[in-house]
């Protein structure tokens, strides 16, 4: 009994002297502390945020080069050397790390439960 | 994910004018509420103090890029999570590099340590600072130095940062069993390293 007291009246004055040492930082940490939060803020900003959103009209006009290729009747030949190339240079220069394939898989469920999404699919299938 | 699902969502990633103003100011409010004292953990994690700081920055930054459409409660978790994955990294790449250069000859080891070169330089001392991080602090922190890295994470996200059992152990990614067996063993590691200490960490 005695020791849990010890061990709590220990881990008191621990968080006491962390504490104290926080209350003392200088002004210009907590300055600086503030811009970066200004900053890490920015990423909710439609600008930051939406980069993939940006994306969206290449990605229509892309989607529609490739109906019109299919409705002329011909198959587009990526060789699969290239594809592979490809996909490892997507990796390669991905900064994301795999944390955000389940974040993303949430986005891409979500998208493909869209009509707009389901019907261009169908066009192209 | 339903309409009703995905118009929360929406509002909850700030997607919707109001939901925006009420989760931006939500996560402004808790960073700034564990800014100076994520600052003050990276700094006894790396020892630098522009290391902390970037180390703090993208903990930021990535805890709003990913996590901002969290819910609120989340948020500790998972910062103090990205916060010492990236203290980890930084000590890491600093063993790799102290490896290297040692293997090439000329620089010292990571063993030794020399707090003459380590001191930071005039400019980057602070007085009030200076003042505040006394002697107590400094035996603390000398003593978290020498225990084993999950220890050391179990007690400052228990003890300095006041998550409970089950946020630490999502902040560590292990059981909470783990959590109270790191930090249980980290607050006797301590208490026998600061025995002199007696009057500052209340020993007998």
């Amino acid at each position: 009994m005695s020791d849990d007291k010890d061990a709590s009246r220990f881990e008191q004055s621990a968080k006491r002297a962390f504490d104290e040492s926080v209350a003392g930082l200088d002004g210009a940490t907590r300055s600086r502390l503030t811009q970066a939060r200004y900053r890490a803020l920015e990423e909710l900003k439609p600008a930051k945020r939406g980069w993939q959103w940006s994306l969206a009209p290449v990605g229509t006009l892309a989607a529609a080069a490739l109906v019109a290729w299919f409705t002329i009747g011909q198959t587009p030949t990526v060789p699969g050397d290239l594809q592979g190339s490809v996909g490892d240079l997507e990796l390669l220069l991905a900064e994301e790390d795999l944390e955000m394939l389940d974040e993303e898989l949430d986005f891409y469920g979500w998208l493909e439960e869209q009509p707009e999404f389901a019907s261009a699919v169908d066009g192209v299938g | 994910m339903t309409g009703l699902a995905l118009s929360i969502a929406r509002q909850e990633m700030g997607l919707d004018g109001e939901g925006a103003l009420d989760s931006g100011a939500a996560i402004e409010a808790f960073l700034k509420d564990v800014e100076a004292r994520a600052y003050r953990i990276a700094v006894m994690g790396v020892r630098d103090r522009d290391e902390a700081f970037d180390i703090v920055q993208d903990a930021m930054i990535r805890l709003v890029r990913r996590y901002a459409h969290r819910p609120s409660v989340e948020w500790p978790p998972l910062f103090y999570r990205i916060l010492q994955n990236r203290i980890r990294d930084m000590q890491r790449r600093r063993t790799v590099r102290s490896r290297v250069l040692s293997f090439f000859g000329g620089m010292p080891s990571e063993d030794e340590f020399d707090p003459i070169v380590e001191a930071p330089a005039p400019s980057n001392e602070n007085p009030l600072e200076h003042v505040a991080a006394d002697d107590a602090m400094r035996a603390l922190e000398r003593a978290l130095e020498s225990l084993p890295t999950r220890q050391r994470e179990a007690f400052t996200l228990r003890n300095f940062e006041g998550l409970d059992v089950a946020q630490t152990a999502l902040a560590m990614n292990c059981t909470q069993g783990s959590v109270k067996t790191h930090y249980s063993r980290a607050v006797h590691r301590l208490r026998e390293v600061l025995a002199d200490h007696g009057e500052e960490y209340g020993n007998e």
